[in-house]
């Protein structure tokens, strides 16, 4: 399973247009057949996967595979030029082995002990978590807040479709029996993260010719030389990606800018940045595997993913009949240490086959944009329609496809809205399980100390970019009035 | 840019008010234990209401018209013809089945993207349609919608 996932990963990562989002939710119908220990497996390898996959592309061609390795570009598409390609892939490949498995070592570490602590929420600290992390994901989604409070809006709104939880009551059905059950996420996410990005690509693929990668990686093990001089990088990077990664929200994307930033802060020679520093590559790559690792730690311990990825495996947890949460350390403990052990495995497949495979892989990056588009959207329609063997779930893959281009062409957060989406119903029951325990109304949230911390964090989250707003509207007025 | 989102915020502030107007109409607002099914929705539509109605004013006064975003010439009818192609096969999903209209999908767009030839197409189409067939026919056991041919 876990070679499985690794290898389609790395593929997927290294076709630009399909990111772990996409990959992920396409894959996912894939799943249905296998018991969930085996499905979470090949899902968490292919996550890992396509975070390296997309270092590929980054180096080679100068476009990121997704959006974690952005940062990756600045350095490694030089260092590429300079004929450098294999040591930057090479370097990443074991900035993300070690980061990976450090990861893997502080996941195990810290999720028991944050499991066992969250047992004592109730539903007023749940939904204060569920507040922060939809308002954090949402502050970092994208460049305009206002676009991405609105994407989880919609998220949220949409996620009161169907049924009510408490009151069995059939909600904003429209009389469309296919909906009274709600709109399920995986066809929205199919749509706007698979479809979405074809259509995107379908526009672009027609104004510029995608540049050739160069093959022929000899040297894709860097010299111990290299080695040492990325070291304290590699570490760097893993302890702040890892911290980054933890927070509910806050995913691989924000801790490789993070570590880039701080690793040209800290370096001695940073104009080398930009133009094929090696410490460019590691740092940022490292920071992005552990955060990736680190996204599942609130996601199996809380029940809070931490980006959109994990919002969709949790999505496939709830599909399997699992309950992310504190509980299912205690339930299921055979699925989240198969969980954990998977992930070790997983990087060391990940160092053979990037090490060893490149070439194989680069080799994919040559096939056509034309071909590959048709292929990727014949994959989410028999994707969508699997999950229920449902031509409405098809339907609603294709509208969302529509939005999802449209989200994308004008700005908006397709994650943030997918996170709204599958938190939504749990926020919902969260909070009215908060006001039929509390004699204070919404002041319950202040009551507790925890809930209290959480919701003022979130709190925090909103009133930051209104206020940067404010700021920036008051000063602009300022020189009128003098 | 500018006028899309004036239109925008101007739909959402519509869809804001129906929805919160819709819960109240519709749904219970306090239920025998708490909050009934009207509570979360009206909440949701009221401060979606506050937020479109921030974005129209933003983009009231906003003077540069902004960038351009609709594609045009080439990108445009791309983009139209992979969506159009889409929207065709899934309608006709019915009448071709899965499997074949898989292939045929592909043969068209991937021709007509790409100009290869048409063994690379059929190539690539047969190949993509007995995968399909293969992991969700035959192992998955989904019931793939069938065609006049049997599959």
């Amino acid at each position: 399973m876990a070679v499985c996932g690794v290898t389609v990963g790395i593929l997927i990562g290294a076709l630009p247009g399909i990111g772990p989002p996409s990959g992920v939710a396409m894959l996912l119908p894939l799943t249905f057949g296998m018991d969930p220990t085996s499905g979470i497996i090949m899902l968490a390898a292919l996550y890992a996967g396509t975070m390296y996959g997309g270092t590929i592309t980054a180096v080679l061609i100068n476009t990121p595979g997704e959006s974690a390795s952005v940062v990756t570009c600045l350095d490694g598409y030089q260092m590429a030029l300079k004929g450098e390609a294999g040591k930057a892939l090479g370097i990443a490949a074991i900035g993300s082995f070690i980061a990976g498995t450090a990861g893997v070592v502080l996941l195990m570490l810290v999720s028991p002990a944050l499991a066992k602590w969250s047992l004592s929420f109730g539903p007023p600290e749940t939904f204060a978590l569920m507040l922060l992390g939809l308002t954090t994901v949402t502050l970092l989604a994208g460049d305009d807040p206002l676009k991405g409070y609105i994407s989880m809006m919609v998220g949220l709104m949409l996620a009161m479709v169907g049924y009510d939880i408490i009151s069995g009551d059939a909600r904003y059905g429209l009389g469309v029996p296919e909906m009274m059950d709600g709109i399920d996420f995986l066809p929205v996410a199919i749509g706007l993260f698979g479809l979405g990005e074809v259509l995107f690509g379908a526009e672009e693929s027609s104004k510029a010719q995608m540049a050739k990668g160069k093959v022929g990686i000899r040297e894709v093990l860097p010299r111990w030389v290299d080695f040492v001089r990325a070291k304290w990088s590699i570490f760097r990077g893993t302890v702040m990606g890892f911290a980054v990664g933890v927070l509910p929200g806050a995913g691989p994307t924000v801790a490789s800018f993070l570590a880039y930033t701080v690793e040209k802060r800290v370096s001695k020679s940073p104009e080398e940045f930009g133009k094929g520093a090696i410490e460019g590559v590691a740092a940022p790559e490292s920071a992005n595997n552990a955060a990736a690792t680190a996204a599942m730690v609130p996601m199996l311990t809380l029940g809070i993913p931490g980006s959109a990825t994990t919002a969709i495996m949790l999505g496939g947890l709830m599909m399997w009949g699992l309950r992310p949460g504190p509980m299912l350390f205690e339930k299921n403990p055979q699925f989240v240490w198969g969980l954990i052990a998977s992930q070790y495995i997983a990087n060391v497949l990940l160092l053979i086959m990037s090490t060893l495979a490149i070439p194989l892989f680069v080799r994919a990056l040559r096939i056509p944009y034309s071909i590959l588009m048709p292929l990727i959207i014949v994959f989410c329609v028999t994707g969508a329609y699997s999950l229920k063997n449902s031509l409405f779930d098809v339907g609603s893959m294709l509208v969302f496809g529509v939005i999802g281009y449209l989200m994308k062409k004008l700005g908006y957060s397709p994650a943030a809205l997918v996170l709204a989406l599958v938190l939504g119903p749990l926020a919902e029951r969260a909070l009215r399980q908060s006001l039929i325990i509390s004699d204070a109304g919404l002041g319950i949230l202040f009551q507790r100390p925890i809930s209290a911390v959480l919701t003022l964090a979130a709190l925090l989250a909103v009133a930051v970019p209104v206020g940067r707003a404010l700021l920036a509207l008051s000063r602009r007025r300022a020189p009128v009035g003098q | 840019m500018r006028n899309t989102d004036r239109i925008t915020a101007a739909l959402l502030l519509a869809c804001a008010v129906a929805f919160s107007a819709g819960a109240l109409k519709y749904y219970k607002w306090w239920g025998a234990a708490g909050p009934g099914p009207a509570f979360m929705p009206f909440w949701l539509g009221l401060f979606m209401g506050f937020l479109a109605l921030g974005f129209l004013f933003k983009s009231l006064k906003q003077k540069h018209p902004g960038d351009d975003w609709l594609p045009r010439g080439e990108g445009l009818r791309h983009m139209l013809v992979v969506l159009g192609a889409s929207v065709a096969f899934v309608v006709l999903l019915k009448v071709t089945g899965m499997i074949l209209g898989t292939a045929l999908f592909l043969v068209g767009l991937v021709r007509y993207l790409g100009r290869h030839g048409w063994w690379v197409c059929v190539t690539v189409a047969a190949g993509a349609a007995g995968f399909n067939w293969l992991v969700f026919a035959h192992w998955l056991r989904v019931p793939l919608p069938v065609g006049p041919l049997g599959f």
